[in-house]
């Protein structure tokens, strides 16, 4: 997978639990990035290195580019026209994508056979003249579209987020949604547009926290913090470490690790930055979201 | 002598060896044993002992402690499964491997490892046993059966097609001579269905189909043979059982294409359904669906859980489910009629709930191109970690998650295959719920603090509710409030359903926490 694509994995688990500090996910995600890249990468395409995608068999076949480009260009002159230009079925030929031919075929070995026999006598073409070379150019092709299938294909993209209207994104941005009691648009949002894609401003402004967390690029995210304040004592204030029904823990501006156990004189304030965002999701309507992308999007 | 005399022959034969399960024991509530996957056929995970209770959980201490990691030289593997424990033997799984071990100490006792071909290492919900033998589901599309001795393989059988992407992480559930086994995999369009196999062959006894052939009911809710014949619904969490109806009871996975709904227009039956099947032909009795045409990948599998109540001055035989799509079902078991419909966490996607008591899908709320915000996320209000219903208290309790995330469509071909989408998103708040089945109403809420609790739940006529937290606290609360009475942090989230049963008159806890299986006791007897 991409980087974009294994970020969003380890925001997943993120989600589920996983624990860690922003620096520790970036460098499972730079290592997940590494070791198990998107099957078209070059790396990939070059040796029986590990497989793109954690499912199907092991000795799933390794994708050799320039063969499927052989196959692609026989597929469309020959068998296009009635399996269709993606090989999703056309209206005479069946899926070759779901297959079960094309699916239990390793280089060309089980559909060669097939090509060679059954096909000729279920439909008349005359396909017994396919060479080894050109059968196994099209087990090529056709494993590439099934794997163009899978999650990590090439469909794992965001197409187009601007569909709303600026002017309304404004209207929300100054009114109802609140944005402005926080940010201006020439203040800390000057230039944001310039900075991010739309899909990433979407994301932002609706999971600000998680998606800080996804992009190398952008700032750490900011902090919870808390302020413990015991019976009888000093309050103290810091980032977040931990907070369950037991314990609290946190670092103060100084450095240090300060934890207490719970208890009902035990006084615990927790500050999440993000809170206004989390609410806005109770609130905001899509049209809300598409129109304040438009607007950010104008903040170039 | 006819066959079914053999088979009780047969079954008595194998159990003068000790290590063999009785299979009356399946029958009763779990006490000395925890049989089979939710302790017993009900997914109550409720044990009548009361040893350990509300009074004395604060003596419950740490007994013993098995390392997956360690047993198998490998690094982050997660306990999911559930233990059996039969005759003083615990038996577990992880993907490719089971293990038998002590139940009193911890310590191994065999372990076996399966050379994989692939398939997706998820998960592993645990193993199934009869008589002497041990069933479970590899990864790579095999059921095999292990001896319960030795942990020596019996044989193996394929049960699913690997190259198409189907991979298996169910526990195999035992009923009578049945095995049950189920199937999973959403990556390439294809159907799915439940099996029943041969306790002794693995042969296929029957074979239902979660999506039906053109002319079948259930056809007219998918636009053409071809989407029916590839529309998924797998069945990767274990079924339960009503042994006075012979009915089965299983929840199915999401429709497939998974996010794309264009090409499958319809309620794509039986996707997204709880289903009744006859235990001896597989054949369909009642369905309800809690999730019609589903686009977020909300598998309705979660476990139905069967229990006894009154609704309305009424006694009936109910069933409940809390689906992954944030709705609390309750339905007449016998016939599937709906009882109550709640939101057991709040949800955006329907429009209100229809007479038959299914949500209605709000449209709008469908995947798009530009982005919709839909809560429940992908991972769901609910998910496989099992929850429990305490007949002593009434209520059903769960692990929930309210989280939001923006759907998007990848793909806006023509034909959209696979996922053709995905949703994007994070955060949340999770809680433990406590559901009144008489009126679907939260009586009780429980917040964590921060997203991520998804742990099973087990209840105790002791007075005790055990579950985890979104801190890696394994945690006893009151049943009836939801007040916290014990923890310990097991340095990893609670991974699957804990279990509980009793030795030498000494009740232990069990539960899963990341790589490792943890045992605690209470020492001192009454």
């Amino acid at each position: 997978m991409t980087r974009e694509g294994w970020s969003q994995v380890v925001a997943t688990m993120i989600t589920r639990g996983a624990k860690g500090t922003p620096a520790e996910f970036e460098t499972v995600t730079d290592y997940l990035t590494k070791n198990l890249p998107p099957k078209n990468s070059a790396n990939v395409a070059a040796s029986a290195g590990p497989r793109a995608f954690p499912a199907g068999p092991e000795d799933r076949q390794i994708i050799d580019p320039k063969a499927a480009e052989r196959g692609k260009a026989k597929y469309t002159s020959d068998c296009a026209s009635c399996h269709g230009p993606l090989a999703r079925g056309g209206a005479t030929g069946p899926d070759l994508v779901r297959s079960t031919v094309v699916l239990h075929d390793h280089y060309g070995d089980t559909l060669g056979p097939y090509l060679r026999r059954t096909h000729p006598a279920t439909t008349g073409s005359a396909i017994a003249s396919l060479t080894e070379n050109q059968i196994r150019d099209l087990s090529h092709f056709l494993h590439e579209q099934v794997e163009d299938t899978l999650r990590s294909g090439p469909y794992t993209k965001v197409l187009n987020v601007l569909t709303g209207n600026a002017q309304a994104g404004a209207a929300y941005f100054n009114g109802t949604g609140g944005c402005a009691n926080c940010h201006s648009a020439t203040g800390d949002l000057a230039g944001i547009a310039s900075k991010y894609d739309p899909p990433t401003l979407q994301q932002r402004l609706l999971f600000p926290r998680t998606v800080a967390l996804r992009r190398s690029s952008a700032a750490a995210p900011k902090p919870i913090t808390v302020t413990v304040t015991p019976e009888n004592g000093e309050s103290v204030s810091g980032t977040l470490v931990q907070l369950d029904d037991f314990n609290v823990s946190l670092r103060d501006s100084a450095g240090n690790y300060r934890s207490w156990r719970r208890t009902p004189e035990l006084k615990v304030d927790r500050h999440d930055p993000y809170a206004a965002h989390e609410e806005l999701l109770d609130k905001i309507t899509d049209a809300d979201i598409h129109n304040l992308v438009a607007y950010l999007e104008t903040l170039k | 002598m006819n066959l079914r005399s053999l088979f009780w022959i047969a079954i008595v034969a194998s159990m003068l060896n000790a290590q063999s399960l009785d299979p009356n024991k399946l029958l009763q509530p779990p006490v000395d044993s925890w049989p089979t996957y939710n302790g017993d056929y009900s997914g109550r995970r409720f044990s009548t002992l009361s040893n350990l209770n509300s009074q004395n959980v604060q003596s419950l201490s740490l007994a013993w402690v098995y390392r997956t990691s360690e047993a198998t030289g490998t690094l982050g593997n997660v306990v999911k499964s559930t233990p059996l424990m039969v005759n003083g033997v615990l038996y577990f799984s992880i993907p490719d491997h089971v293990f038998a071990i002590d139940a009193r100490s911890g310590r191994q006792i065999w372990q076996f490892n399966w050379a994989s071909k692939g398939g997706w290492h998820l998960g592993s919900r645990g193993v199934g046993m009869y008589g002497d033998w041990l069933y479970f589901e590899t990864p790579d599309c095999n059921l095999v059966s292990l001896n319960s001795k030795d942990g020596s393989e019996r044989w193996h059988k394929q049960i699913c097609d690997l190259d198409r992407f189907y991979t298996a992480t169910v526990a195999p559930v035992v009923i009578g001579n049945h095995v049950i086994v189920g199937v999973s995999g959403d990556d390439l369009d294809i159907p799915g269905y439940l099996e029943s196999r041969n306790p002794e062959t693995g042969d296929l006894q029957w074979h239902w189909s979660a999506v039906p052939k053109p002319g079948e009911p259930g056809s007219e809710t998918w636009p053409n043979a071809e989407a029916m014949a590839h529309g998924g619904g797998m069945t990767w969490v274990p079924s339960t059982y009503d042994p006075d109806l012979k009915l089965l009871y299983v929840g199915t996975g999401n429709p497939q294409p998974v996010i794309a709904g264009k090409g499958r227009e319809g309620d794509n039956l039986f996707t997204e359904s709880i289903v009744a099947l006859h235990i001896d032909t597989g054949k369909l009795a009642w369905y309800f669906q809690p999730s019609p045409h589903d686009t977020h990948d909300w598998d309705a599998v979660e476990t139905p859980v069967l229990f006894d109540g009154e609704i309305d001055g009424q006694p009936r035989k109910l069933l409940a489910q809390a689906s992954r799509n944030g709705y609390f079902f309750v339905l007449d078991r016998t016939n599937g009629a709906h009882v109550t419909t709640s939101e057991f966490v709040k949800t955006n996607w329907a429009k209100g709930v229809n007479a038959k008591g299914q949500p209605i899908p709000n449209p709008a709320k469908e995947p798009q191109v530009d982005g919709a915000l839909v809560s429940p996320n992908q991972g769901g209000a609910a998910n496989w970690p099992p929850p429990s219903f305490s007949p002593a208290t009434g209520l059903f309790y769960v692990n929930a998650t309210r989280a939001f995330s923006e759907y998007y469509i990848f793909d806006d071909s023509e034909k959209p295959e696979g996922w053709s989408g995905n949703d994007r998103g994070g955060g949340g708040e999770s809680m433990l719920q406590a559901l009144d089945y008489k009126t679907g109403k939260i009586r009780w809420s429980h917040k964590w603090e921060g997203p991520g609790a998804r742990s099973g739940v087990l209840t105790t006529a002791g007075n005790l509710l055990f579950t985890g937290d979104a801190s890696d606290n394994f945690i006893a609360l009151e049943p009836a409030t939801g007040s916290p009475l014990w923890h310990a942090n097991l340095g990893a989230a609670v991974s699957n359903g804990p279990i509980t049963y009793e030795l030498d008159g000494m009740q232990y806890v069990v539960v899963g926490a990341g790589d490792t299986l943890f045992g605690f006791v209470k020492l001192s007897g009454k």
